[in-house]
């Protein structure tokens, strides 16, 4: 026997104490699939048993990882039960498990009352499941796993190690849903200790859990048991996965149920995504949504469509949460778990942990629905999430500053113009904003107004606004108020050489007579020395918009520029082909 | 360097830069005869002959220099490069030609910053309205050397009107600010500058305030008052500047003063 297997073995010796003894062919990796034979016949002897519902609870890790802290989700009071912990602990059905200190140990959910606890020495706690008499529990430790069924006086009623890796376990109406080895969910008899039957899934599986009253399995997919579950070797299981959707940080749905979860909640615990499977036919997300949170920003999205439904933006970073029936609860690192509508992203309630917290899980299966407080309009919300500056914050607002922009609402162009000409927004949200607002043909005051702006050291006004965008959007609009603005931004040398090349450009389309004189002194001020492609480009746009509507001064304008050598050469060929495209368009009668 | 230190040294490059150079005019020096070409040279395409004449003018100054500031005036409208745009513009600086004033003033918008600081300079020699409306609008420039540059021209054109904008450029540690409004202020502007003690570099403000101090159209009770704001300092950098004060104090100058002087200087003599 090899040294791991012993200490295993050793550890085990701990952890018994009494209880029915493993079976020797448990997890075995030469199994056959039946054709759904073996869960056909236990689904017949389970009948129509469905899990109760779960407590619906938010808990979390508190203190220097040395107490536990809960509050009910449907009111009632908070409590604290102080216990090393040493990992995430798991809300199963009506209680929750945890461990610390080489001790695993059960807790009433909603009042926090010890039930039970056994030394498990080193081994950790992967995760548990609970139908109201026996916890199932699974541990860990390098080499192997163990399996253990405990009844509510906290003996063991089954004991399973196994060198095989186990994910997070859950039972119904006395068997062990187990998954292993990412693709097969063993159902053990914890009667008989046998394996009745094993589920041969078609995708990663490593969590089996109870929700909604119904069971399911699975990791970023979810497997539903129930008849169709059968014929899950040959992907007939009832089954629904995550819609494609782009979303910061890559979150995940579960983390594989391997992994070993710390009390402390880590970036990635910030960056999740939830979602709530329903119990009926055909098998839908709960409230059609999925949700993802990226640090202090939450998101739901349409299940269908994947469009963004509404965006809550938090004070500090959201450590946890569940999406729950027709709700979505979050937990942030202050302590707050707020409780919001699935619908429309309103507040129904907030509650309070007491005070910091290390992490938190949360669990919401029969929470009824509040009214919530009426949120504002979508546009608001993100323009709420984007003046965020936490530099964390800078990929999912990327990703809102997309969706805003695809909002017609003219506030959104404010919104924009804003970002754009904030000093303190980070300068990748400031190159998106600007390609947003070029796009945009509403909101044209907001535009106007921004014109009117030029840096200016005294006000501290230190960035100019997005002129080259906006002269875009405004061409495109072809909204001829804007010309004697723009023709301003053309002499004022805190702009951009792109923002000067646009604004010309606009002006060619949108200006008059009126700007003549501005033309006319940006040509002079820069036709021999330009010294940028883009301000050389800015000067024979300024020559066309000077033969379109400057008249015979205009015309003697650009015939001075071709003529004078100092002119320099990239504005002489590019002005001459203007001037001979426009005499060709206009011949003298 | 601390940042007095700095404060001092970039005015003291802006006062430089206004100072009179190498080619500066001097109306009491003899007149130089201009090439018979100049105006040609000036009107022609030719950019080395249009930088000799521009030189030729410098050299000749503001008497000789006088009927050849129509042209360079326009070369100026008709546009030509940063180098000879900055010759230009010194050139009309040296000539003094108040008359070169607006089209200067379209020179401080320009995108090289070199141009706008020589647009700048020369703005404080040719003077006029114009000069002073394209100053105040500087103050605003993206750029330290103009705003500096203006805030001190302001004060040279005895631009009165502009002296809040003053405390503003102050504000924003444009420090060259400072002394323009101890030559320009009213008595309460005045004293609204010494409130500035304790907020701004002492060498800044004590240089307004030395402005003020030797001006005849600032009634003693507001000198005395400001005066009574640097004795309150207690310091040895405020015993040194009321010494130097004292000793520059004219003998003719106010009774009242020089007594407030005396006083000051011996209530900040223990200073730390």
């Amino acid at each position: 026997m090899k040294l791991r297997s012993i200490a295993m073995v050793a550890t085990l010796a701990l952890v018994a104490c009494g209880g029915g003894q493993t079976h020797p062919n448990l997890f075995a990796t030469d199994w056959e699939d039946d054709g759904g034979k073996s869960i056909s016949a236990v689904l017949a002897k389970m009948g129509p048993a469905m899990p109760e519902p779960g407590a619906d609870v938010a808990v979390g890790v508190a203190g220097n990882s040395d107490k536990l802290v809960g509050v009910p989700l449907a009111g009632g009071s908070a409590w604290t039960f102080a216990h090393a912990i040493d990992v995430r602990p798991t809300i199963a059905g009506k209680i929750v498990v945890a461990e610390g200190g080489g001790e695993l140990f059960a807790l009433d959910a909603l009042s926090g009352r010890k039930l039970w606890a056994r030394q498990v020495g080193p081994m950790t706690m992967r995760g548990a499941g609970d139908d109201g008499k026996t916890t199932v529990v699974t541990l860990g430790a390098a080499s192997g796993s163990v399996l253990l069924a405990i009844d509510r006086e906290g003996n063991v009623a089954r004991q399973v190690e196994t060198d095989k890796s186990l994910g997070v376990p859950a039972i119904l109406a006395g068997y062990a849903f187990v998954p292993w080895s990412n693709q097969y969910v063993s159902v053990l008899d914890l009667q008989s200790g046998e394996e009745a039957g094993r589920v041969l899934v078609r995708g990663k599986v490593s969590h089996a859990f109870t929700e909604n009253r119904a069971l399911f399995f699975g990791e970023q997919d979810l497997f539903r048991w129930d008849a169709k579950i059968r014929d899950a070797s040959r992907n007939q299981a009832t089954h629904i996965a995550l819609p494609q959707r782009e979303l910061p940080g890559t979150p995940s749905l579960m983390a594989p149920g391997d992994d070993k979860l710390g009390p402390v909640a880590l970036a990635l615990d910030k960056t999740r995504m939830y979602a709530r499977a329903t119990n009926g036919d055909p098998i839908a997300f709960d409230s059609n949504r999925f949700y993802g949170t990226y640090f202090r920003l939450a998101m739901a999205f349409d299940a269908q469509s994947t469009k963004l439904a509404w965006v809550y933006s938090n004070k500090v970073d959201l450590v946890g949460g569940t999406a729950g029936p027709g709700s979505f609860v979050l937990c942030d690192e202050e302590g707050k778990v707020v409780v919001l509508d699935a619908a429309t992203g309103g507040v129904e309630r907030e509650l309070s942990l007491g005070g910091p917290i290390k992490s938190c899980v949360a669990q919401a299966d029969a929470l009824a629905p509040s009214p919530p407080q009426p949120p504002p309009p979508l546009a608001q919300q993100i323009t709420d999430a984007l003046t965020n500056r936490d530099s964390e914050m800078v990929s999912g607002q990327r990703l809102l500053l997309r969706e805003i922009a695809t909002l017609q609402d003219e506030p959104v162009t404010k919104t924009l113009i804003d970002l754009a000409s904030n000093p303190l927004t980070a300068p990748i949200l400031i190159s998106d904003a600007r390609v947003a607002l070029a796009a945009r043909r509403s909101g044209g005051k907001y535009m106007l107004d921004a014109l009117a702006k030029h840096y200016d050291f005294l006000h501290d006004v230190l960035l100019t606004p997005p002129v080259g965008p906006i002269a875009q959007a405004l061409a495109a609009m072809k909204d001829k108020s804007a010309a004697p603005l723009l023709a301003a931004h053309l002499l004022d040398p805190a702009d951009t050489d792109d923002d000067v090349k646009q604004a010309a450009a606009a002006l060619v389309d949108l200006g008059d007579a009126t700007e003549v004189p501005a033309l006319k002194q940006f040509v002079t001020l820069y036709r021999a020395s330009a010294d940028s492609e883009q301000v050389a480009s800015a000067v024979v746009s300024a020559g066309q918009a000077l033969l379109a509507y400057g008249g015979p001064e205009g015309r003697k304008i650009v015939d001075a520029t071709l003529a004078d050598p100092m002119t320099i050469e990239m504005v002489k060929t590019r002005l001459d082909a203007v001037r001979q495209q426009f005499d060709a368009q206009h011949p003298k009668k | 360097m601390t940042s007095v230190a700095k404060g001092m040294a970039s005015a003291a490059v802006v006062l430089a830069l206004v100072a009179p150079g190498a080619f500066a005019a001097n109306t009491n020096a003899p007149q130089v005869k201009v090439s018979p070409t100049v105006a040609a040279d000036l009107r022609s395409s030719d950019q080395a002959k249009i930088r000799s004449a521009l030189d030729e003018v410098r050299l000749a100054g503001k008497a000789s220099g006088a009927p050849f500031v129509a042209p360079i005036v326009d070369l100026l409208k008709k546009g030509v490069t940063p180098e000879l745009a900055q010759a230009a513009l010194d050139t009309l600086a040296d000539v003094e030609a108040e008359s070169a004033s607006q089209t200067i003033a379209d020179y401080t918008q320009h995108r090289n910053v070199r141009v706008r600081q020589a647009a700048t300079k020369a703005l404080v020699k040719t003077k006029g309205p114009a000069a002073i409306r394209a100053l105040q609008r500087a103050l605003s420039d993206p750029d330290a050397m103009v705003r500096g540059v203006a805030a001190n021209g302001l004060g040279q054109l005895k631009a009165k009107a502009a002296v809040p904008d003053l405390f503003v450029a102050l504000d924003h540690r444009i420090n060259e600010a400072a002394v323009s409004i101890g030559m320009l202020c009213s008595a309460q502007e005045c004293e609204q500058l010494s409130t500035r003690i304790g907020k701004i570099p002492f060498d800044v403000v004590s240089a307004g305030i030395e402005q003020a101090l030797f001006r005849a159209d600032v009634p003693d009770d507001t000198k005395i008052k400001l005066l009574g704001r640097i004795r309150e300092l207690g310091t040895q950098e405020a015993n040194k500047f009321l010494k130097e004060q004292l000793k520059k104090w004219p003998k003719n100058g106010s009774a009242r003063v020089k007594q407030a002087l005396d006083q000051a200087v011996q209530a900040t003599g223990g200073g730390s």
